[in-house]
């Protein structure tokens, strides 16, 4: 019934409030398209490039996540 | 001659930047460098509407995120057109309907993050269509790192 009310590009993904994290995914990849089809020497191995990127963000950006986690938990209640 | 000075004696194309603006890669399109224009329209453009498929038509708004659509005004008219859609169909509706339509905490930045990401990185585009290098032949030695 809940899906069923749902009108694409209106009525917001509100369901997805648990797992937002794993938007980060389309979001790097959405980058490193377009930033890729600037950067690139050549087209050749254009894709191969974007998934590379595509991965360094998401992973850079999760171990930033962890990071700072550790750091909240962790450490600041030592001081 | 290094790449540098060939750079910077290219000349600025004013043109180019202002489609790029106007719809992104259509800059790069103009110039000539039609399949990097092509990839750049739909990676901005599938940032912009994922944006809005995720947090709906109401994270594009200029009253209320003025910061934020500084940013989201860069991808261009469809910025423009988005929050003049959101002001006319979803700031009026009942309060009802408002509460259905307006996305949430994480759903709401994060959609607003994709768009305002997509604007930003639409300027770094914008840059390049107008003073980058002439890419319509492929120049295989440039910025080797990435080839």
């Amino acid at each position: 019934m809940t899906l069923l009310a749902w009108i694409p590009f209106v009525t917001p993904m509100n369901g997805l409030q648990s797992i937002w994290y794993v938007l980060l995914i389309p979001l790097a990849f959405g980058i490193a398209m377009s930033y890729k089809a600037m950067r690139v020497a050549s087209l050749q191995n254009y894709w191969r490039q974007v998934g590379v990127m595509t991965t360094q963000v998401t992973i850079g950006i999760a171990a930033l996540g962890v990071l700072l986690m550790l750091f909240v938990r962790l450490l600041l209640p030592l001081l | 001659m290094k790449p540098e000075s060939k750079r910077q004696n290219a000349p600025l194309r004013p043109g180019a930047a202002l489609l790029a603006w106007i719809l992104p890669g259509l800059g790069h399109i103009a110039i000539g460098q039609r399949r990097r224009g092509w990839l750049m329209m739909i990676g901005i453009l599938f940032l912009f509407f994922s944006g809005i498929l995720i947090g709906g038509i109401d994270v594009v708004d200029m009253k209320q995120d003025r910061l934020w659509f500084i940013a989201q005004a860069c991808n261009g008219p469809i910025a423009f057109i988005a929050d003049f859609l959101n002001q006319s169909l979803l700031k009026t509706a009942d309060a009802t309907t408002q509460a259905r339509l307006t996305s949430l905490g994480n759903i709401n930045s994060t959609g607003t993050l994709y768009i305002a990401l997509g604007g930003l990185l639409n300027i770094v585009l914008i840059l390049d269509a107008l003073g980058g290098p002439d890419r319509s032949k492929e120049h295989p030695a440039r910025r080797g790192s990435d080839s």
